[in-house]
Formats: C-alpha cells, structure tokens, sequence
C-alpha cells in the first residue's frame, strides 16, 4: 500500500461549510421574505388611496374611486368612450389630487386639447379658485400628465421599466409622485402577439401583465387598462379580449357599452356596468355621458385683469 | 450504518413531530366530500375560471384559522404565498371585522399577526422561497396551513422558458412540487392551491395530453396541464364556478371530489359581506 497522508478531516467540514454558506446567501439574496399581516396591513393603511375618476357615477361604480395597488379594466367595443373615461381620469387626478400621470398611449388616440377641455370642464365644476388662476393651474395639470407613445410591446416593457427605475430611486424630480398608470390599450399591443401555436406571444403577455401588478403592488400606483371585447359563443355574452388567461390578471372589469341602438342619431351618452369587483356585487349599472363626442378647437384661456 | 443515519432527524424535525399541528378537521365542513376534512397531509386544489370566487374562499378560509378561538376561530398560523399580487389585506380585514364580535384594531392586529404572506414574481423565486421558508415551519409550531394561490401562474413563461421539451417547460414546476409535497409530509400541514382554466377543454379525449379518468372530470370544464407531479400529489379537487341562474348573477357552484375515495359533493354559495354560506348538496360517488 503506498504511503498516503490520511484525509483532513478539518478541510472536509469546512468544504460542507462553505457549501452551506453560499446556500444561505443565495436563499439571503433571491428568495422573497415572508411579511407579518399585521405590518402590511400598517403599510397599506398609510399608502392606499382612492382615486377619483373624475365622473361621480364611475366612482359609485367603482365603490368610491379607482384603488391603487390594483389593476382596473375598461373594456368596450370601439367608440364606446374607452379612451374618454382615460382622459377623464388622467385630469382629475392631476388637476384634483395634485397627482402625476403615466398616458401610455398605443392607439394613437391621446389628443393634448381634448384633455384640456376635460380640464377645463373640471376646473369649472370646483369653483374654488379665483379665476386668475385658473389657467395656470391648467397648465401645471397638463404638465403633470406624461404621455409616452408606445406601439408595441417591447416599447411599452421599457417604458415600464424605465417608470420602475425612477420610482425605485425615489428621485424627486420633475416626474414628482407618480400615482396612476394608463394604458389605452393593452390589446392594441398584445393581440399581433396571440394565436397561432407558440406560446411565446402568451408568456409576453403574462410577463406584461405581472409587469403591471408588480408595479401597482410594490409602488401603490392605481393601473388602469383598457381592452376590447368579444363574444362568448356559448352564453352570447361579452367577455374581455385576450384571452383565459388575461381574465385573470385585473382585479375589476367595467364594461363600456353605447346606449341606444346604432340607427338612432349618434349619442354621447353610454352605459357602464360592473363586471368584476373585489368588493361590489356584479351586475351594477351607471349612466355616463361622455361628452361632446368631436373634439372641438379649444379657444385658448386668455389671462384676465388680475393676473 | 446507513440506514439508522437516513432515519435519524433533526432536533427541531423532532420537535414538530411530537409537539404535533392543530387539527384543521373543523375549517370547513361544508366545502369538502368527506366528513375529517382535510387533515395533515392534505393537498387541496381550487380550480376554477375568473370570478368564480377562489380567492374569496382562500380569504373565509385564512379568517377562520386566524381568529382566535374565542371568536370562533381555529387560533393557528397561516403561510399565504402570492405568485399573482393580487392578495388583498383590506378586503380580508373588511371580512375580519364582520366577523369578530369585538372588532378593534387590536383585536384585528393581533388576528393578522398570524398571517404570514409572501410575493413570488417567477417560478425560480418560488423554490428559492420554499427551500428557505421550510426553516420558519421548524420555528413556528402552531402553522399548519399553507396556502399558494396560484400555482399556475408560471405556466405560460416556463413553458416559452423551456422551449422545445417539456422536461424543461415543467423542471421548475416539477422541483416546487416535489418539495411542497416534502414539507407538507414532514411538518405535517395542509396545502391549498389555485389553479386557473386557462386551457379550454378539447372536444374530443384523444387530443388531450392527460386522459381523464374520473367521472367528475367530464362534467366540469376541467383540462389538466400542470406537469404530472402535481397531479398525482392532489388528495381533493375543488371546481368552482358561476351559476347562470335568471335573476341571480351573484351564485356560485362549488363541486368537492374526493380524488383517492372517489366522492362527490356539489354545494353553491354566494358572496356577502361575511361571507354568508347556503349549502345545497348533491351527493353522487
């Protein structure tokens, strides 16, 4: 038998050791940790809001405002005022709260002087100010809101990421609190995407989707997206586009609907009613009026004496 | 030598094991096939479309276990892992506060105090998470339950992850299985899990990857695609649905089968403010 050194016992426990030592630092860095109920539920308390939409009866609907850490889901047929109830959105919270805005716009349907309109219309309703400043504080509004125009997916994923990144640094810039995300639509970048018998464009979609609800979630944003609808070929009714598996994603699902039928001279007025709430019964229904439904040149709102 | 070294067990394995987990036989009745459900060991499967009320159940179920027993509750701890970021603790403090009949804040504090809940974002983080939670189920005797909801929220990304083969697609599915299946056998807890109907059932059974056995199967709208380690570790499925009655929207239908006894209950509820329960059922094996 050639003479050998017997194995160090030292070195063998401290190999085992080490291997232990990365596995805990590797559970230490990409494991999530467990958070007590009783502290979460302290933290939401302080950084949950209720968001006004701008249209008291879409509030009702909505059990007093949109939520933020969730994603909400406005889903219509075309020209049923998907993008008018964004815009109404998009004012209030920057013109009431004081708020910023995310517009992600990918059908090309964001226009700068409806918004202001609505803004306009809104500012009317409050009746606080002096009238002198009324105009600034349009203009502050409209500054708030940050429009980025995204046409496919890969675009609208780094525009997410980049909203991710400058919230995660906390800087406080000119972007200031970002509390709302808007997206009109989503379907408009996904549904190139879907069909076929890869499941590529499935897991972008699902990627999108935890994107949204991780951002809603870690930030306390409210998200708000809008989708089309489809028919169900067994009961006839309207379900959102996209698809099984994006039914799961949104929390709450308003349906958007014209009232009176398509002969009639075109109305401004439509139906919202509630698909999916966390909170409400199903079923509820509300009237809105959307407006004037072309958008008309605003006259520009000239200073007056006391400025 | 072998032998007695794989059969001997950590301290704190001891520990769980003698000082044993409550009993959960009396969480709710109503919603399985069989009377003593569910008891340690018990991997319970909620499937089911959207709005069909899963997560509201997964809510009354963690209300139950976490009042304290002179409320009416089973006083024990719950692990309550969210792959979907959709947990809502306003809405199970809203529930809480119907529930208790003294509902202070401390009260409710001390009831959420017993909650324990994690985020998961991928199915990789889930396993890390699960290897690293096992220690907290060492620590904690009093939690017995444990809740994912859902684990088929990776289904879509693992599969475009694994490309063509589906050992790949399913490897991380298979691994966070094989181990729940492991900590629910040693710790001796009980598991719910959600899974979504993302898949439309097929016409016709010869296209479908896993032919369905059982009768309750061909009734529900039930295609099953999670990988097969998960299937044959499920003791009891749930199938939840809505009831598309005339005048009443709000119903819902909940089917309990018993996979290894092969019994049936068919049950509807609706949804209230607590949580209010009109169990009708139908009872066929």
């Amino acid at each position: 038998m050639s003479p050998r050194s017997a194995p160090c016992p030292t070195r063998c426990l401290s190999a085992r050791q080490a291997l232990v030592a990365v596995r805990r630092v590797l559970l230490a860095q990409f494991s999530a940790f467990p958070a007590n109920g009783a502290d979460l539920y302290e933290e939401l308390k302080s950084s949950t809001a209720i968001l006004p939409t701008g249209s008291p009866s879409l509030d009702q609907l909505l059990d007093s405002g949109l939520y933020t850490g969730e994603v909400t889901e406005l889903m219509g047929a075309p020209g049923s005022g998907k993008t008018q109830v964004c815009l109404s959105i998009a004012a209030s919270v920057s013109l009431g709260l004081k708020q910023h805005v995310l517009f992600l716009d990918s059908t090309g349907g964001f226009t700068a002087s409806r918004l202001y309109q609505m803004l306009q219309a809104q500012a009317e309703d409050e009746e606080e100010q002096a009238v002198g400043d009324t105009a600034l504080s349009q203009l502050e509004a409209l500054q708030r809101i940050q429009v980025a125009r995204v046409f496919d997916v890969y675009e609208m994923l780094s525009a997410l990421q980049e909203v991710r990144d400058r919230l995660s640094q906390q800087a406080v810039s000119c972007t200031g609190p970002l509390k709302t995300v808007v997206i009109d639509s989503v379907s408009a970048v996904i549904h190139p995407l879907l069909g076929g018998r890869q499941s590529e464009g499935l897991a972008i979609m699902m990627q999108l989707a935890r994107e949204l609800k991780m951002l809603a979630k870690e930030f306390s944003l409210a998200v708000v997206v809008t989708n089309q609808v489809t028919r169900d070929s067994s009961t006839g009714l309207l379900k959102p586009a996209l698809g099984r598996s994006w039914s799961f994603v949104p929390s709450t699902r308003v349906l958007l609907e014209s009232k009176g039928a398509a002969w009639e001279e075109a109305t401004t007025r439509r139906s919202a009613s509630l698909a999916k709430s966390p909170r409400q019964p199903t079923g509820m229904q509300v009237e809105l009026d959307i407006g004037n439904s072309d958008v008309q040149e605003p006259s520009p709102a000239t200073p007056t004496e006391g400025l | 030598m072998g032998d007695a070294l794989r059969r001997a067990e950590s301290g704190t394995q001891l520990l769980a094991r003698l000082e044993g987990r409550s009993s959960l036989k009396n969480l709710e009745p109503c919603l399985f096939a069989e009377e003593g459900s569910p008891v340690h060991g018990d991997v319970i499967e909620f499937h089911g479309p959207e709005g069909t009320g899963k997560t509201e159940m997964l809510y009354h179920l963690v209300a139950r276990c976490i009042i304290p027993k002179s409320g009416g509750g089973l006083e024990v701890e719950v692990m309550f892992i969210d792959t979907d970021y959709h947990f809502d603790v306003l809405r199970l403090v809203t529930i809480l506060e119907h529930r208790l009949v003294q509902s202070t804040e401390e009260m409710i504090k001390q009831c959420l105090g017993r909650l324990f809940l994690v985020n998961c974002s991928s199915s990789t983080q889930l396993l890390l998470t699960l290897y690293s939670l096992e220690n907290m189920f060492c620590t904690h005797p009093s939690l017995c339950l444990l809740i994912v909801d859902s684990i088929s929220a990776f289904y879509w990304i693992d599969r475009s992850n694994g490309g063509e083969s589906l050992n790949l697609q399913e490897m991380n599915l298979k691994k966070c299985a094989n181990f729940l299946e492991k900590l629910v056998r040693e710790h001796h807890l009980a598991l719910f899990a959600t899974t979504q109907t993302i898949m439309q059932k097929s016409t016709s059974s010869a296209e479908s990857f896993f032919p369905l056995k059982l009768q309750h199967e061909f009734d529900t709208d039930y295609r099953p695609y999670l990988c097969k380690s998960w299937q044959q570790m499920v003791t009891h499925r749930i199938f939840f649905s809505k009831q598309f009655n005339s005048g009443n929207s709000k119903g819902f239908t909940v089917v309990s089968c018993h996979l290894k006894k092969n019994n049936v209950v068919k049950r509807s509820f609706s949804i209230k403010m607590s949580f209010l329960y009109s169990a009708k059922s139908v009872l066929h094996s």
